[in-house]
């Protein structure tokens, strides 16, 4: 059984709906140019915007335009509208899920606001728009569907893969009818600036796979696709493509770094190809990363090299057009496979010039004309979609679905609690030294070497070295770490900003951090959906493990609260956030 | 020369939290990358990059020039008295 696709919607720097998409993809225009909409000092940076301005967004969505709203929620609404439109369908009396994958969140609110929300208390509820649950729950309303269940999903730049996979998931599972599934991200001068702390950013037009590639161009946007099961389908809705497979792994090496081989990325590609029952050659064209960093796209390039041998289909990387649009590339390019599918056509590399022996050849459109590529037309596209940390997923999109059944009918597992173990006390974190080295140590914040003391010792008291599976819950993530970045370059400018700070600030940092100390190449997913995260990392625990796709699964709960953050809820009447919490368990069947 | 040599010290050690290692132990001809030496990695190529800019006015463009300045404290050291705007 597959998953259909039933409708589609996509904002970002080339284009506000799919039609001018596949227009600027067909023409070969580059969205990135200078910097018009952020306001960050560093002109000199190239990126990928949305052509819009906030208040135009707002317009679009009948919103006051001095309302306070993100513009990752204003994006996403965008184009989550646009999927809705487009699939058409009746959700009355239906269980409706959004999905949604973001890192950044309402970032940039908290950017503009946050030194008068120290002094001003009547812009401090403002500090409620920045976790990234909120953020979803406030774009579900602007989207219309203000009963729909919500999730979020933070892997970094994979996150709106795994939303895909995630809503895929529940719906062969039967917990959901409709999923709406993908990301959104607006830019961010923090994340921006610790792109450019950890210098992988281009000053020029970025250029992947390119030998004098020099790093990648940040972009924006947000892309929902409709998805449903293929057999509740009604006669007057016909599928437009199908989600046929997919895998999430881990490369487990390095916290923003891709290994040399590229192991995580071969693990996914190769699990989603076998999901969907179909052999390298049946791939037609691949969607990869393909950032422009150095690192990236020689280390993708192994991996393709890994599984398609000699005969590796058509290759693009679409990122020279819309930049890399991080939480929302994963959707964005999805949709982009999709309108490539429908129309026969195989988007540029953009920006490719010069061939690197460490690298594929990306496909070049000019050569399409009479290439063999043009009368056979596309059947399945694979879309890589990597994330900091080696949160790496594969997707695949066929224009026909599985013909057999491969789900529902292995035996329900029960699932049983094997160990826990919890910290909320600052004074337990002498405990680290236990488990990891001074020099492993010193980089870690405080909740870091919470959630590494908590996940070390559930795992050691069950008995399990690698756990199949990890997964982490946490409403507001990496705060401490987060928090330092911002307050510095808030005070002291976009120079100088450290790059040790912003690797720790994404939410997926615990998950894969933990991935890396164990060598748990498997699933790894992280949730934050504020008081909701643990649910869902429950919830998706017990799916694994009933459907058999893992016997031991680490499930984490990690929370901190720093002072300032503490002060905000005080000030606010609030419940005061504890100092540190961190709880583990190990999940099996039993 | 002794003096910024002992100032660049203070300041990796504090840039990288090197908490446990200390001043004397922290030899300025001792390799800083590598398992031989201090053990540091790309992560602290970038915030030695970072601090330099910082405390001396010395842009670096390309981390990959860095691995070479950065051999040890001295090394440093040496680049920075040559290149130093403040």
């Amino acid at each position: 059984m597959s998953i259909s696709i039933s409708g589609y919607g996509i904002i970002c720097a080339i284009g506000n709906d799919a039609k001018a998409v596949l227009k600027s993809l067909k023409e070969g225009r580059t969205g990135i140019a200078s910097m018009r909409y952020l306001q960050s000092s560093h002109k000199e940076l190239p990126v990928g915007e949305v052509k819009l301005s906030d208040e135009e967004m707002k317009r679009m969505l009948g919103q006051d335009e001095k309302a306070v709203i993100s513009r990752t929620v204003l994006m996403g609404a965008i184009a989550i509208r646009q999927a809705l439109e487009h699939a058409n369908l009746d959700l009355k009396g239906k269980r409706v899920a959004i999905i949604n994958g973001t890192t950044v969140g309402g970032m940039d609110i908290t950017e503009r606001y946050f030194k008068q929300m120290k002094e001003n208390d009547a812009l401090l509820p403002l500090i409620e728009k920045h976790d990234c649950g909120s953020s979803t729950h406030e774009m579900a309303e602007l989207a219309g569907l203000p009963n729909a269940e919500v999730c979020t999903v933070s892997t970094a730049c994979s996150s709106a893969v795994n939303a895909i996979i995630l809503g895929s998931e529940m719906l062969k599972n039967n917990e959901v009818d409709i999923v709406i599934a993908g990301g959104t991200e607006a830019l961010s001068l923090f994340h921006l600036n610790g792109f450019n702390a950890l210098m992988i950013l281009d000053k020029a037009q970025c250029r992947p796979f390119d030998k004098t590639r020099a790093g990648l161009n940040l972009g924006e946007g947000a892309a929902f696709v409709v998805l449903q099961k293929e057999d509740s389908l009604t006669n007057e809705h016909t599928p437009i493509a199908f989600i046929r497979g997919y895998a999430n792994r881990c490369d487990a090496f390095h916290q923003t770094a891709s290994s040399e081989n590229g192991e995580g990325a071969y693990l996914a590609m190769s699990e989603a190809l076998q999901m969907a029952g179909l052999k390298p050659q049946d791939i037609h064209y691949i969607n990869a990363h393909g950032t422009g960093t150095p690192n990236n796209d020689a280390s993708e390039s192994a991996a393709i090299r890994r599984v398609f041998g000699e005969n590796i289909p058509p290759v693009s990387s679409t990122k020279g057009f819309t930049g890399h649009t991080t939480s929302a590339s994963g959707s964005i390019e999805t949709v982009i496979c999709i309108l490539a599918l429908l129309n026969n056509f195989v988007p540029s590399n953009y920006g490719w010039k010069e061939q690197d022996e460490g690298c594929i050849t990306p496909f070049d459109n000019s050569k399409f004309i009479n290439s063999k590529f043009k009368t056979s037309p596309l059947e399945s596209i694979l879309c890589n979609s990597f994330g900091f940390g080696g949160n790496d997923s594969a997707l695949i999109i066929s224009k026909s679905p599985l013909p057999a059944p491969s789900f529902g009918e292995c035996l329900r597992q029960e699932t049983c609690v094997l160990a826990e173990a919890i910290i909320n006390n600052v004074e337990q974190l002498g405990e680290l030294r236990e488990f990891v080295s001074a020099g492993e140590a010193r980089r870690m914040s405080k909740l870091m070497k919470a959630a590494t003391i908590s996940s070390l010792k559930a795992l050691k008291e069950a008995g399990v070295e690698t756990p199949d599976a990890i997964i982490t819950a946490t409403a507001f993530g990496m705060l401490e770490t987060s928090e330092k970045f911002l307050l510095d370059m808030l005070e002291n400018g976009e120079e100088t900003l450290s790059p040790t700070l912003f690797m720790q600030s994404t939410h997926n940092t615990l998950s894969s951090a933990i991935a890396i100390r164990t060598k748990c190449h498997g699933y790894n997913m992280t949730y934050s959906q504020g008081k909701d995260s643990l649910d869902w990392a429950l919830r998706d625990a017990r799916r694994l493990i009933e459907t058999g796709k893992a016997k031991t699964v680490l499930v984490g709960y990690h929370d901190e609260a720093t002072p300032l953050f503490q002060e905000f809820c005080r000030r606010m009447g609030k419940p005061l956030p504890q100092e540190i919490y961190s709880r583990s368990v190990v999940l099996r069947k039993t | 020369m002794e003096q910024l040599i002992n100032d660049l010290k203070l300041q990796i050690k504090e840039a990288l939290n090197l908490e446990e290692l200390s001043l004397e132990e922290f030899d300025e001809n001792a390799p800083l990358f590598g398992e031989e030496g201090i053990g540091l990695d790309s992560i602290d190529v970038l915030e030695i990059i970072v601090l330099l800019e910082k405390n001396y006015g010395i842009r670096l463009a390309n981390p990959k020039d860095g691995r070479a300045i950065f051999q040890s404290v001295k090394t440093i050291a040496e680049y920075v008295q040559a290149n130093r705007k403040k």
